[in-house]
């Protein structure tokens, strides 16, 4: 392990047969990063609470190094009354005492990027816990000072229409504060209410905040339910004008002060839509791409391509600077709100059949499971992400294929301790059983005994290795994160196979999106006299020639070729 | 000397990317591009409306067109447009095509659609003829749906009918057929009908293809192969079929040659099925099993009788040994009688009929020739069905269908006779 005293570098180092990674466009560090999504609480725990912490996360910075990933993007770690696992903030500027100090976060930040690993963390701008001094405050009587930062009503009428969010739990984007006697506006859960950002005032606190998170170090946020920060009566009070300002002034503020560090938008909308948060480059430099991820589980379990290829040509050009973060799983519901009624049918019946594996439009299960424990399914899947226009985000556990468990309520049975190795408390906790956070995945298919980190570690043919070795790979060729797309559409409809272009540099993609055997005749007459070389193996395949390049795949196979010409 | 494959290998490389589906809808063609648009279009509509989840394949098989017709299957745009926001049927629905090197036929245009199904396990297939003016989306839904959700293997269509269309079905072919056969199937020899994958390769099996009676006009020899191998049958109302443009259906005499040449052949083919059995069987229906509506003008009957009467003067040498001799003396006897009066007599008409097949069974002559003396014995059915039902209303003449449907069946004894009788 290096001196954690050395000064942070993160510059990317080229790799042996990579492309150039240069460090003039460093600002761009997002566009190549690979991310892993992970909870502090759900990943180690240093002092035996039960609870994973950041002293627990630092030790195991080895192991995400070693994984390949060059990001890491955490979930709420502030105090919090744990409502809405921490996504209800009761305050911005320290750390819950269960996963340490402030120091012990700068602390793991230091060693983060000392292993080039750039640190993302959750910046919940819409609202904040009801027990936050702010709201304490602004509900303690209608003249005080802060009453103005929250929005107020005397009725639970106005902004009528306007969707409901949390469908299974709340009835009303308004609640009843009995202490000033009026309603508030919350958009999610009754005990978060939505901060008022037509008030000049909060919008400096929230910069306030930002930039105490910069100035120590973090590098980038992912801003959370970015489309409901103003509310209008006669619209939707989503994706308003007054929300792109406000978004606008934040990355410039961001731009002139911090160069470098990044803006994420949580935007669960149509690409069409999430465009606009992109602005001219002057608002996000990335947005998640949420339809484009149920599809890519459509498309396995119909075997065809069409829902990808519909999805990713209604999906507009974005400006050069920006970014989409592409993901199949995280911490929250697999979320059905960007499908057709058809398709969110089609998407419970195949891979939520049990009720309990539904929450609002969203199906609560993780990777593995979803793919039934099919090492190839999985595979397939992965190797889209990776290969896919965007960053892709990796969420704990799932490079190891962990379980879940869909009766733990909400969507915790996703949330449970990663399974370091098949020890006491999976290698998670030296703490009693009892007293861990959450219940540890046992059942034998999925549970730590079978599934964890060591075992995996110690088989150069697991899912782990398979994992490190498919991110070296996409880490290794700057065409996967900065590079074009262009379809190949070959008559067979099970087969997606696309080119990745950036400058002379060529990878074709092809993937057997069904469980049997197919063979698929390319139309690559754009790379004749193109030698594909297999990069897993780097073994050389035929030449292409004058006839279409003829192909067979194995059920769920999939190639990833560089196209050289010599 | 095996037969070639009849599959072209660039058919062939289309059915191999396609891989399996759950359903087929065949669409034959030949010189068909001002009306395939809008049939595809149909057909395209049903499949997204109606079979979201379902693997579907749309095939033109066409039989050589010189127009435009290929090119408009395989370039017609999606009607959704660019702009629409998601997303529409989960799937791909696959367009394939393919063209045979024969001339136009509707045998020849199945043969390559039942491969087709059985190399792609089709479960439920349709066809859908792009020379019917108003096919919509339901019809090919309704064609489909019964073999592939209720276990039919094969579905005829029924249609609203003006009282004086469909009068060769109605006066021949449905009650015969139902008294052979034994299963009440109206709509034998329509352009439209659906099928099950399984009926679908149990006729690419059979070594009929080169059959004049198959090539011309397969759809009844496809029910009745299905109901001599036990299958389960039934029928789907459609709704109002439009007219054919006047001129480009077959006259009275091919449609006679087509359709009874079809039958007679059937009923040679399939004989160990037929006769031994007795009665009918309703099949299941969906929706009314007819309907007649009060509209449509009966044709013009000056010309038919004297068509009649030369046809059985001139054709008398061959009727005499077609018929037996009482009942070539019953003609006879008719063709004399006053055209204000005249009267084909029901039991006279199915004895006719009956003594027609067992002649065609006998080979009494030349079967072509057999089958075309018919058709001044029809004209003269006809004559006296304008005669009798110029005023009737649709149930009145529905009414009379029946009593003729009873009668056939109550001289099946007779055909079994003349049938089995050494010649």
């Amino acid at each position: 392990m290096q001196d954690p005293a050395t000064p942070p570098s993160i510059v990317s180092k080229p790799h042996q047969e990579s492309s150039v990674l240069l460090s003039q466009d460093e600002n761009l560090w997002y566009k190549d990063a690979i991310i892993y999504q992970l909870h502090v609480r759900t990943f180690c725990d240093s002092n035996a609470d039960g609870i994973g912490d950041f002293r627990g996360l630092t030790s195991k910075l080895d192991y995400l190094q070693e994984l390949g990933i060059n990001a890491l993007w955490l979930l709420p770690f502030y105090p919090s009354p744990l409502r809405d696992d921490g996504y209800d903030i009761a305050d911005y500027t320290s750390v819950h005492p269960s996963y340490g100090s402030l120091q012990d976060f700068k602390d793991f930040l230091a060693a983060a990027h000392h292993r080039r690993i750039r640190v993302i963390t959750e910046m919940v701008v819409n609202h904040t816990s009801d027990q936050h001094p702010w709201f304490q405050e602004a509900r303690s009587s209608r003249e005080n000072p802060k009453r103005d930062w929250y929005v107020w009503s005397d009725t639970d009428t106005r902004y009528q229409g306007v969707r409901i969010i949390f469908i299974d739990t709340e009835m009303s984007n308004w609640a009843w504060d009995p202490i000033s006697k009026s309603y508030y506006w919350h958009r999610f859960f009754n005990h978060q209410p939505d901060l008022n950002y037509d008030n000049p005032a909060v919008r400096e606190a929230m910069w306030e905040v930002m930039k105490f998170w910069l100035d120590i170090g973090v590098d980038g946020f992912r801003l959370d339910a970015v489309p409901y920060l103003i509310e209008r009566d006669g619209t939707s009070c989503e994706n308003l004008p007054e929300t792109h300002e406000i978004i606008r002034k934040f990355r410039k503020r961001i731009d002139e002060a911090y160069p470098g560090k990044m803006l994420l938008a949580e935007a669960n909308q149509w690409p069409a839509d999430v465009i606009s948060y992109f602005g001219n480059g002057d608002e996000f430099h990335m947005a998640f791409h949420f339809p484009l991820m149920p599809r890519m589980f459509m498309a396995v379990k119909l075997e065809d391509r069409k829902p990808i290829i519909e999805i990713l040509e209604q999906t507009p050009q974005i400006p050069e600077t920006c970014q989409w973060c592409i993901f199949l799983r995280n911490h929250d519901e697999l979320t059905l709100e960007m499908v057709t009624d058809i398709e969110r049918d089609y998407m419970y019946d195949e891979y939520a059949v049990d009720k309990a594996m539904r929450i609002n439009l969203g199906i609560r299960r993780r990777l593995a499971p979803m793919m039934e424990n099919d090492r190839r399914r999985v595979e397939l899947l992965t190797g889209l992400l990776l290969s896919m226009p965007g960053t892709p985000i990796i969420y704990y556990g799932d490079e190891i294929g962990m379980g879940d468990n869909i009766y733990l309520g909400d969507r915790n049975g996703v949330r449970t301790p990663m399974q370091w190795n098949g020890g006491w408390n999976a290698g998670f906790s030296a703490a009693d059983p009892e007293r861990l956070y959450s219940p540890l995945i046992s059942n034998p298919v999925y549970g730590y005994q079978a599934i964890n980190v060591d075992s995996q570690r110690r088989s150069a043919h697991s899912l782990l290795s398979w994992m490190k070795s498919v991110i070296q790979t996409r880490n290794a060729f700057r065409v996967f994160s900065r590079g074009s797309i262009e379809f190949l559409n070959p008559s067979n409809h099970r087969v997606l196979a696309y080119v990745r272009k950036l400058g002379d540099e060529k990878v074709l993609i092809v993937n057997n999106l069904s469980s049997s055997a197919q063979a698929v005749e390319l139309n690559l007459q754009m790379y004749k006299r193109h030698i594909p070389i297999e990069m897993f193996g780097r073994n050389l395949f035929p030449r292409i020639g004058d006839l279409p390049y003829l192909l067979t795949l194995g059920p769920y196979q999939f190639y990833w070729f560089r196209l050289r010409r010599i | 000397m095996a037969e070639e494959s009849f599959l072209a290998d660039e058919f062939l490389r289309q059915l191999m990317s396609v891989g399996e589906v759950d359903l087929l809808v065949g669409i034959p063609s030949y010189n068909n591009a001002a009306t395939l648009g809008q049939t595809l279009q149909s057909v395209e509509e049903s499949l997204r409306q109606n079979f979201v989840r379902e693997r579907a394949a749309i095939l033109n098989v066409d039989g050589g067109s010189t127009d435009d017709t290929r090119q408009v299957f395989e370039q017609s745009a999606d009607p959704r447009g660019a702009s629409h926001k998601g997303l529409t049927s989960l799937r791909t629905i696959h367009r394939i095509s393919c063209q045979y090197d024969k001339s136009p036929s509707q045998g020849w245009a199945l043969r390559n659609i039942v491969a087709a199904a059985d190399l792609l396990r089709a479960r439920a297939c349709a066809i859908i003829s792009p020379a019917t003016a108003n096919v919509t989306s339901s019809w090919v839904a309704n064609l489909v749906r019964p073999a592939y959700r209720e276990g039919l293997d094969f579905v005829a269509p029924l249609y609203v009918r003006s009282r004086f269309q469909g009068l060769l079905a109605r006066d021949l072919l449905y009650p015969m057929t139902r008294a052979v056969f034994g299963q009440r199937i109206r709509e034998l020899y329509a352009d439209e009908w659906g099928f099950s994958g399984r009926l679908a390769s149990q006729c690419l099996e059979k070594d009929v293809w080169h059959e004049e009676a198959v090539r011309a006009r397969p759809q009844a020899w496809m029910a009745i192969t299905a109901i001599g191998g036990g299958l389960k049958c039934g029928q789907y109302f459609l709704g109002p079929k439009g007219a054919a443009p006047a001129g480009t259906g077959p006259d009275i005499v091919e449609a006679i040659r087509q359709t009874v040449g079809n039958f007679f052949w059937c009923m040679e083919t399939n004989q160990a099925y037929w006769l031994s059995r007795s009665n009918s069987q309703p099949v299941s229906t969906f929706g009314p099993d007819h309907e007649l509506s009060s509209d449509g003008i009966p044709p013009s009957p000056e010309k038919i009788f004297e068509l009649f009467r030369s046809g059985v003067n001139g054709l008398e040498p061959i009727l005499a040994s077609i018929l037996a001799p009482d009942t070539h003396a019953q003609i006879k006897a008719i063709a004399l009688s006053d055209p204000t009066k005249f009267h084909f007599a029901m039991e006279l008409w199915v004895k006719t009929l009956y003594e027609f097949a067992a002649s065609y069974h006998h080979m009494v002559l030349n079967r072509d020739h057999l089958v075309q003396a018919l058709v001044p014995l029809y004209r003269g059915k006809l004559y006296s069905f304008l005669l009798e039902h110029a005023n009737s209303s649709g149930e009145e003449m529905e009414a009379q269908s029946e009593i003729l449907c009873q009668e056939f069946e109550r001289q099946k004894p007779y055909l079994v006779e003349r049938w089995t009788a050494k010649s």
